[in-house]
């Protein structure tokens, strides 16, 4: 045992419970995470021929799930926002547009490359929802819907608090979600490639 | 810690552990900041050996992403990563050295607050803990310093409660050999 300090207890309950590691064990476990996830990935079966409508359900799948991940992300920060299950865009009464605009710009979406890979994907979005199976449909507008009110509700709550590092960063991992929804939808209608 | 503070940090990491299942190992970061102090000093008690405190803790936060999909979040995280820690201590201990449990009739009831009539250097006393013998010290890190119930250290060491005690009073009684004074 090492680091102990010297002073007196007067109880085995006045002992720390934590004790730091001497050095940074996280790259460590880091790189056996992604060993861990490279592996998992060349152990999965190839990919196969699907028919159009699987991929479709596929698509909506992985569009949900992204979509799950995001809105709990942003119903726990504390936030003003809606309560779970609601799909409402609030923005928070002491947030002003140039708080707002000064926390977007703090993300990587203000990188113009983004903006306009975005802007096609979106421009395209309608008639790729319009192409697709009704319920696939359904579960990819509802999804997109969620990702929409969670970067709204964070830009809201970075507003209130810009240097929240938190929120920046579930603010940029939303987008990237919502950029990965969309890329997903995107190759999904596209013949010949699956997703 | 103040009743909101706690489930406020229960959301937060509720929230982290659903990004972590998704893949998101910078999540997964935050979580081990979080609690790595408190399995590494669970490993480093158990254990008593640096290096293989590392590789427990390191082996624990990796069993705990393995099986992160069926954590519940509303129960505490924290004494899941402890679950897997002890067992993850136990394991690599029993490469090293067998395990000698007292016997149940050893056993002596409830034990009071582990407090001592003369003040001891933190020092001294952790040196005390750490020359416990692995049954008695394991018991005692449990119950004593992390505050698990007889039931609960006795379920995370694979021991009968009975068992549980009998170390604990065979830690108390040797604690207070060694350190040369009463403990309550």
């Amino acid at each position: 045992m090492t680091g102990p300090e010297e002073r007196s207890l007067k109880s085995l309950g006045e002992l720390p419970e934590a004790i730091e590691p001497p050095h940074d064990l996280w790259p460590g476990i880091e790189a056996r995470l992604n060993a861990e996830v490279a592996a998992a990935a060349t152990a999965a079966p190839p990919a196969r021929v699907r028919s159009g409508q699987l991929r479709w359900f596929a698509a909506a799948a992985m569009v949900a799930s992204v979509a799950v991940g995001v809105w709990i992300g942003r119903d726990v920060v504390p936030l003003s926002g809606p309560a779970p299950g609601t799909a409402q865009v609030t923005t928070p009464a002491t947030a002003t547009p140039a708080q707002e605009a000064a926390a977007v710009d703090a993300a990587f979406v203000s990188d113009p490359r983004y903006a306009r890979q975005r802007a096609e994907l979106l421009q395209s979005l309608q008639a790729r929802l319009d192409a697709m199976p009704e319920p696939a449909r359904a579960k990819v507008t509802a999804s997109l819907a969620a990702i929409e009110t969670a970067k709204k509700d964070l830009e809201g709550a970075l507003g209130k608090d810009p240097s929240n590092a938190l929120l920046q960063e579930l603010l940029i991992n939303t987008y990237q979600d919502e950029m990965r929804a969309l890329t997903d939808v995107h190759e999904a209608s596209d013949p010949g490639r699956g997703i | 810690m103040q009743p909101q503070t706690q489930e406020n940090r229960i959301e937060w990491e509720g929230a982290l552990v659903q990004r972590a299942v998704a893949g998101d190992t910078r999540a997964f970061e935050r979580l081990y900041r979080e609690h790595s102090g408190r399995v590494y000093g669970l490993c480093l008690r158990m254990t008593r050996d640096a290096q293989l405190a590392e590789d427990c803790t390191q082996d624990t936060f990796i069993n705990a992403w393995k099986a992160l999909k069926q954590f519940e979040t509303r129960s505490s995280l924290g004494t899941w990563l402890h679950r897997i820690a002890v067992n993850v201590s136990l394991g690599k201990r029993r490469k090293v050295t067998p395990v000698l449990e007292p016997q149940p009739e050893d056993e002596n009831g409830t034990l009071g607050g582990w407090t001592f009539e003369t003040p001891v250097e933190e020092r001294e006393l952790e040196s005390a803990i750490g020359d416990l013998p692995d049954g008695a010290r394991d018991a005692l890190v449990l119950h004593a310093l992390y505050g698990y119930s007889h039931g609960e250290a006795a379920q995370m060491l694979g021991i009968a409660e009975g068992t549980c005690k009998a170390q604990l009073h065979r830690a108390r009684k040797l604690l207070r050999e060694r350190l040369n004074l009463e403990v309550n």
